[in-house]
């Protein structure tokens, strides 16, 4: 018989409140994963950002335009390998307008090039490129939006009014996890050429590969260089960077999220440190025995941090083993197939598991820390004459 | 001052209490609880301690078993100087010297009797066998060895006791500490508890202190003294 053993059973003197208390904890602890998931699915589009990739936009802000020649300035750098530029469209779904997909007009014969994580079979990209009103969009929203190649379909234009028609051209899959297969492409010219002539001729941002990845930053100084005493000026930044700058607007959310996901630990903490708080006061006087066995406090102390730690893994292991389903299959599948622009990739990292995990073991063994103290130091004679 | 002396005359004194005192703190307001005790035990006796509730009786058995420390006097329980030890050190002692048997059992109740009674030789250096078959023994001195692998609330109290008198005798303590070892039990259960302490004491040559209320229990010991007012009378 070992010390831990009396620990261990400690845990199931009162079955009703261990599995309460476990449960709880495991509950915080999914909604822990969930949130950190998240973070993570969210900036996962910056950390699987290509890393030969440069994006350009307005000095200012990416919701300013720039003007369409720009492009060809950039070609021209040296270094660059390929460039394409793109406009946020903000078209919407007349059936479901508060139904979300990001909506671009693009250059199709350089888009796919670019944005080599994109794949269209070829003779349906062959056909987008010879439709002007052809538009291809990802599997996901295709599924979505109950479409499929060679339908019609009409957005509205909340940046550009009114009703647009396309016709579904091709359906692009993904070579890469970070990759939304929400998106909705379709030809700049098309948007330019029914746009009045003040607004013609302007373009949202530029992403650009370069030759040697090593370099980007180089060759994004020398882009910017070559507008700088031009009226519209640019920021030209690494993909990650451009992507992070897109997180920078949630940056209040994102605050909020991580502050929440604490907290929920925080009360996880509270709700085993209450459970080992009442074991610790119902077991005084088997405490004050064991001392006059000749038990020192350090045995007291290991027995009440013991019970806690089992009690934080146990918290901890439940968690995760509900939130894989549930996070990965359950609220995962849907988010990838409803909201894939925000979160194109839902699933749980290993380092957030091993954090919940660790983190809910950490925890307990802190909430136990004052009722272990306390319970250690009490006079054996005054721990004798406790009753429960 | 009030001094009360009394000596057991079977062997070598195993407990040598001189002048001790004991005062605990109510707030501010000191309470005397033992005065210029003194007391000497012998090993090998077999003593009850009577006297009426609040004289000292359970404070004067903490001392010498080790688990309080007196406030004045000497009081060298086998061999040690308690006074001045620190608390580890009493906690050894205690491991080492002092067998307890309480009123309520107190046994552990996740554990089976046999692993209550192995508790106390998880504190010295055994193999897991060897403390196992020394728990055997112990369990099989007081007559339970049937029941080691039930738990305290599938036993009667008087079964309970049993288990409680085999950990405290499983590691051969100097000294049987018994604090109401028959006050929760029925008439029946607490002879044959008393016959098992007497046999404890004369076949194993334990010395035994017990605090009991009950007469006919104390009639039983060798010796019975009587406490009133903190005094040995």
């Amino acid at each position: 018989m070992k010390l831990i053993l009396i620990a261990a059973r400690n845990l199931w003197r009162n079955k009703l409140r261990t599995v309460l208390t476990v449960l709880g904890g495991a509950v915080a602890i999914l909604t822990f994963i969930a949130l950190r998931t998240v973070l993570s699915s969210w900036s996962a589009a910056a950390d699987f950002a290509a890393k030969d990739r440069i994006a350009t936009r307005h000095k200012v802000s990416f919701v300013i335009s720039m003007p369409k020649r720009y492009i060809d300035d950039i070609r021209a750098v040296p270094g660059v390998k390929q460039a394409t530029f793109m406009n946020w469209f903000g078209g919407k779904n007349p059936k479901d307008p508060n139904m979300f997909f990001a909506s671009m007009a693009v250059e199709p014969d350089k888009v796919l090039d670019v944005m080599d994580e994109m794949v269209v079979p070829p003779d349906q990209k062959q056909r987008w490129l010879e439709d002007k009103k052809g538009a291809v969009v990802g599997d996901v929203l295709a599924k979505q939006l109950g479409i499929k190649v060679g339908d019609r379909i009409t957005l509205q234009g909340s940046i550009y009014p009114g009703d647009w028609e396309f016709n579904i051209d091709g359906i692009y899959t993904a070579t890469r996890k970070s990759v939304d297969r929400s998106t909705f492409m379709f030809h700049w010219s098309y948007l330019n050429e029914s746009l009045p002539d003040a607004r013609k001729d302007e373009i949202g941002w530029i992403t650009t590969r370069v030759d040697d990845p090593g370099r980007g930053p180089a060759v994004a100084a020398a882009i910017d260089k070559l507008f700088d005493d031009k009226d519209v000026q640019t920021t030209t930044m690494s993909e990650r960077a451009m992507n992070l700058s897109f997180l920078g607007m949630l940056s209040a959310i994102l605050g909020a999220l991580n502050v929440i996901s604490l907290i929920i630990l925080l009360i996880m903490m509270m709700l085993i440190g209450n459970t080992i708080a009442m074991g610790v006061r119902e077991r005084t006087r088997e405490y004050g025995v064991l001392r006059a066995l000749g038990f020192r406090p350090g045995h007291i102390r290991t027995f009440i941090m013991g019970e806690a730690i089992a009690l934080g893994l146990l918290a901890g292991t439940v968690g995760l083993a509900l939130s894989y389903p549930l996070v990965e299959l359950g609220i995962g599948r849907f988010l990838e197939e409803n909201m894939g622009a925000w979160f194109p990739y839902f699933r749980i990292a290993p380092e957030t598991a091993g954090l919940a995990v660790g983190l809910a073991v950490v925890l307990a063994a802190s909430a136990a820390t004052i009722p272990a103290r306390r319970a250690s130091r009490l006079a054996v004679t005054d721990a004798l004459r406790r009753v429960a | 001052m009030n001094m009360a002396m009394a000596e057991s005359a079977v062997g070598n004194p195993i407990v040598d209490m001189q002048g001790v005192g004991k005062t605990f703190y109510r707030g501010k307001e000191p309470v005397v609880v033992l005065e210029g005790l003194n007391l000497g035990v012998a090993e090998g006796a077999f003593e009850a301690l009577m006297g009426p509730s609040g004289s000292g009786k359970s404070t004067l058995l903490n001392l010498i078993a080790g688990l309080d420390r007196p406030s004045t006097g000497r009081a060298v329980v086998a061999g040690s100087n308690l006074k001045d030890m620190s608390d580890g050190q009493l906690a050894a002692f205690r491991a080492r010297h002092i067998g307890f048997i309480f009123q309520a059992y107190n046994l552990i109740p996740v554990l089976t009797a046999l692993e209550n009674v192995e508790l106390p030789l998880l504190l010295h250096s055994l193999s897991g066998r060897e403390r196992r078959k020394r728990a055997e023994t112990a369990l099989r001195v007081v007559g339970l060895e049937e029941r080691m692998h039930h738990r305290p609330n599938q036993l009667s109290g008087g079964q309970e006791q049993r288990v409680a008198i085999a950990r405290a005798i499983v590691n051969d303590p100097t000294i049987l500490i018994c604090d109401e070892p028959t006050g929760d039990l029925d008439r029946k259960s607490a002879d044959e508890i008393i016959a098992l302490l007497e046999r404890l004491n004369k076949e194993f040559k334990k010395t035994i202190l017990m605090v009991t209320h009950d007469p006919q229990v104390a009639a039983r010991a060798s010796i019975t003294r009587k406490l009133d007012k903190g005094q040995l009378t």
